[in-house]
């Protein structure tokens, strides 16, 4: 039986005078992380009118999803893929390569979502995008055959990188200090651990300044997000599991993550997909310095005097909801000026690197790069912050230096 | 037809990426996914990003004598762009610019595939003094196919039906050959279809069965200083027409004329059907909501303006007060959803409130909408709604008064779920029930008619009109690919 809700929230944006439906009467309350069966009733309520195609919340009315932008026929937006989903289920379809293609050619960045009027599909056509790739994997037809291979190599050696895991804590220098009984612990990442060094040396000495007692595991794994985003829930509930189990037997009561993905995972898919419950604090770094800026305990003695941008990536952004805590901590650092995408906070681009776009639709994952680029450029801003490795990391690979791209741990660093 | 002939020449035309024939591509372009109308067959689907390339296409297609069926933007809203022949649906949306923006004679040109976000979204960022006419349909669908089938624009009063706001188009017809009409075939400008020989009446209203409209000019309008939105509430519709009658003549810098029923407006506030009354009147709720927008120069003028509307409601015992006020009285968070209605607002149209397609919870809807004389609008009112709630649905109507109160639309929805052949079987009988008793009225006629209203059309056209109707087709597309079997011809 599904349970209706009468609860009624249409945040009305005075200066667009456009509404933002989040809940309106009569609204399905529906489970999430459920499978196809679960939600088919409401795929049909599509009707493919294309308003998620478009952020129209912001002035310009904007384009908002890479997928569609890239792809061009409706199959690659979100009202395409709930109807080829409906489709599926009402045996108007079967499952083919090319169905499975189009539902990985998507970072789930679920901007599209966000367009959308009818609250059900607003509210959970993620879940669907989710389960779909979930029945490729069973179907034998996912995950893609470039995120197959370093799935393999996360189960092997623990990241995805195709690096040695043993090698993963060499950006620690003897400068970084540990507290070897903390209960606090710095969840690195793969991305920062192996690509954007800075952010972990970064973040490390940020702690260090503040006098937080911290530590790194030194046997982290990968959180499994990479296999998770790719439909291959059984694997990433397993390394959850071990994850899980590294943290107990560690004494973990909190943790602080610099990549978004890594957050994502362990504050929402470990208790309420996988069911693992591990009742440790979860902060992504903005959060964690936001309450010290608060509390007036950080005090930053450099002036950056630089123009930025902040991108919102998608895993806090639209994921989680963390929008304004990265912003209120840059606009602290002295001499900085925040200048703002046109499209931002629910309605960011995303940068195309997560869902396993990166690695499997190079050609989609550079144009969502590049967009997103050029989106920066045109704000005057020296620079595009985010907090999140795996969006720096992208931006810096599509950045014919046409504009810095640094994370927030950087410059936080460089303000203390 | 030969698929692997015809795609490897239609990838030799818009390159690989964008043509397809695989099923799940194919699938989208098979109906509307929104009506109760049948579901047809996409063979190849193809997206051209040039006027060149919509020719070569067509000349492919005749080649091979495959139908063609112009789409903007994967939308195919009324079910009049449904291939019922099969063949190629040539998506329109990469054609999606706005060309250019004329603020002396007030038009933008743009491809024929721009959509009412991409139009919106380029005249708020570069032309901000100057505003399109726009629907209430989603955003993303296409502004000219809504000219070219005579949409309602919130500037309705001033402009009339979204043809009238067309200024010139330049056409693929089904020979492949590429034509312009209106002073854009003489000249770099789109002011106006005068004084030439008005080509454009060859495309508009023919459902896209005689050409590709790939560019149009569509008018402007200024952006004035002082607008009101006034609401005006009447316990029955045959207390509110009157008013809006008389308003429609009356000048008075009125943009927009429209009402709707309550039940329309239950729709939009994204209630569930089940847990609303079926006929709100029975709970003594009024079922006339009038909204009308006025504009002005200057603020005495404005002043003057919303007075005599003022008055003109009290001849009628009705008080009027402004959107703003009536809205005031509803939960915060409710404003929102009646407030996209209002431009005045800082908002606009088009958004759709998807709200009002889903009143049953199941994504279906359809209507039956037409033209008619401003005299028979409570009367086709009252046929649709007896007939509505003698099949225990709930009426919802709207309707619009356009071109200084020389016609007007009128339109009975009705919602369904699409997952439920019953209720899909029961909206075709009310529909086809309401549209036979409206049509008994003289002078009602359907907009964006389904193939079986095109038939009754027919039947009631004067056989020369109806020769007349096919020689044109016939010059025009020889050889019957423009989405053949919709359209004014038919089947």
């Amino acid at each position: 039986m599904i349970d209706i809700s009468n609860k009624r929230e249409i945040k009305f944006l005075k200066e667009k005078g456009i509404s933002r439906i989040m809940h309106v009467p009569d609204q399905q309350i529906l489970d999430r992380h459920k499978g196809l069966e679960y939600y088919k009733d409401i795929l049909y309520q599509c009707g493919k009118c294309g308003t998620c195609r478009t952020a129209y919340h912001e002035d310009g009315w904007p384009r908002i999803c890479p997928s569609g932008e890239f792809g061009k026929f409706e199959a690659y937006y979100l009202g395409g893929k709930n109807l080829l989903t409906w489709g599926l289920k009402s045996d108007h379809l079967k499952w083919t390569e090319n169905l499975a293609k189009i539902f990985y050619q998507c970072s789930v960045c679920l901007a599209c979502t966000q367009q959308c009027q009818i609250p059900e599909i607003h509210h959970y056509a993620g879940e669907w995008l989710m389960a779909m790739r979930e029945e490729a994997v069973k179907q034998g037809l996912g995950p893609m055959p470039e995120q197959k291979k370093y799935s393999e190599h996360v189960i092997k050696e623990f990241n995805p990188y195709m690096e040695i895991h043993k090698n993963r804590t060499n950006w620690i220098s003897s400068n970084i200090k540990q507290a070897p009984d903390a209960k606090l612990v710095y969840f690195v990442g793969c991305t920062t651990s192996y690509r954007e060094q800075n952010v972990a040396i970064a973040t490390a000495e940020i702690l260090n300044s503040l006098n937080v007692d911290f530590r790194i595991l030194t046997d982290e794994h990968c959180c499994g997000s990479p296999i998770y985003m790719t439909g291959q829930t059984d694997k990433a509930k397993e390394i959850a599991e071990g994850n899980i189990e590294l943290f107990r037997s560690q004494g973990i009561e909190k943790i602080i993550t610099s990549c978004a993905g890594c957050y994502r995972m362990l504050k929402e898919t470990y208790p309420k997909k996988f069911g693992l419950d591990h009742g440790i604090e979860v902060l992504h770094l903005p959060e964690f310095l936001q309450e010290k800026v608060n509390n007036n305990e950080i005090k930053f003695n450099n002036s950056l005097d630089m123009k930025i941008t902040y991108h919102d990536p998608c895993h806090i952004g639209r994921h989680m909801g963390i929008y304004e805590p990265p912003r209120e901590v840059l606009k602290n650092l002295p001499g900085i000026e925040l200048v703002e995408m046109e499209r931002n906070r629910q309605n960011a681009w995303c940068c195309g690197s997560g869902g396993g776009v990166r690695s499997a639709f190079k050609d989609l994952s550079s144009f969502a790069a590049h967009e997103r680029i050029e989106e920066a450029k045109e704000t005057g801003a020296r620079a595009l912050v985010s907090c999140c490795p795996f969006c720096l990391n992208q931006f810096k690979t599509n950045n014919k230096d046409e504009i810095q791209a640094i994370d927030l741990s950087e410059l936080v660093r460089k303000a203390l | 037809m030969n698929n692997n002939v015809v795609i490897h020449e239609l990838e030799n035309i818009v390159g690989e990426k964008y043509v397809s024939d695989e099923p799940e591509i194919q699938f989208l372009y098979h109906y509307d996914f929104i009506t109760a109308e049948p579901e047809g067959k996409c063979d190849i689907a193809i997206m051209p990003e040039t006027a060149e390339e919509v020719q070569a296409i067509v000349k492919v297609a005749n080649k091979h004598k495959i139908p063609i069926v112009p789409w903007v933007s994967g939308i195919n809203f009324g079910s009049i762009a449904t291939p019922r022949k099969g063949g190629i649906v040539v998506d329109l949306r990469r054609m999606n610019r706005v060309l250019e923006v004329n603020e002396d004679d007030m038009y933008a040109v743009m491809e024929g595939g721009t959509t009412w976000a991409d139009l919106k979204g380029y005249l708020d960022k570069h032309h901000p003094n100057f505003r399109a006419g726009v629907t209430f349909s989603p955003p993303g669908t296409g502004v000219v196919p809504s000219c070219l089938c005579y949409g309602m624009f919130d500037l309705g009063m001033i402009g009339g039906t979204g043809a009238e706001f067309l200024n010139g188009l330049e056409v693929v017809l089904g020979t492949g050959e590429l034509i312009r009409a209106g002073s854009c075939s003489i000249s770099k400008k789109w002011y106006g279809r005068q004084p030439l020989p008005d080509l454009a009446g060859l495309f508009i209203g023919w459902e896209g069965t005689t050409g590709v409209v790939t560019k149009a000019a569509v008018k402007l309008w200024p952006k004035l200083p002082y607008r009101a939105d006034i609401m005006v509430l009447a316990p029955t519709v045959d207390q509110g027409v009157p008013l809006l009658l008389k308003l429609s003549k009356a000048g008075l810098g009125i943009v927009d004329i429209i009402f709707l029923n309550m039940g329309w407006c239950q729709a939009i506030q994204g209630f569930d059907e089940k847990s609303v009354a079926k006929d709100p009147v029975e709970l003594g709720l009024p079922d006339f909501v009038g909204l009308v927008t006025t504009q002005a120069y200057t603020e005495n003028q404005h002043k003057a303006q919303c007075n005599a509307i003022n008055n003109i409601c009290n001849e009628f015992n009705l008080s009027p007060q402004t959107a703003e006020n009536f809205l005031k009285s509803f939960p915060e968070d409710m404003r929102g959803v009646f407030l996209d209605i209002f431009p005045g607002f800082g908002g606009y149209n088009p958004v759709q409130a998807w709200g009002c397609w889903n009143f049953t919870r199941g994504g279906g809807g359809e209507w039956i909408g037409s033209y008619c004389s401003t005299r028979d609008i409570a009367k086709y009112y009252n046929i649709a709604r007896e007939i509505t709630l003698k099949y225990d649905k709930p009426p919802q109507f709207y309707s619009r008064i356009m071109f200084g109160g020389h016609y007007c639309v009128a339109r009975a929805n009705i919602n369904f779920d699409k997952n439920d052949p019953e209720d899909i079987k029961k909206t075709r009988t009310i529909l086809k029930e309401i549209f036979d008793a409206v049509h008994k009225l003289d002078g009602v006629v359907m907009y964006k008619p389904p193939l079986w209203v095109v038939e009754h059309h027919k039947s009631k056209t004067l056989p020369a009109t109806t020769e007349l109707i096919k020689k044109i087709k016939k010059l025009l597309d020889p050889n019957n690919i423009m989405n053949p079997g919709q359209g004014i011809e038919g089947d």
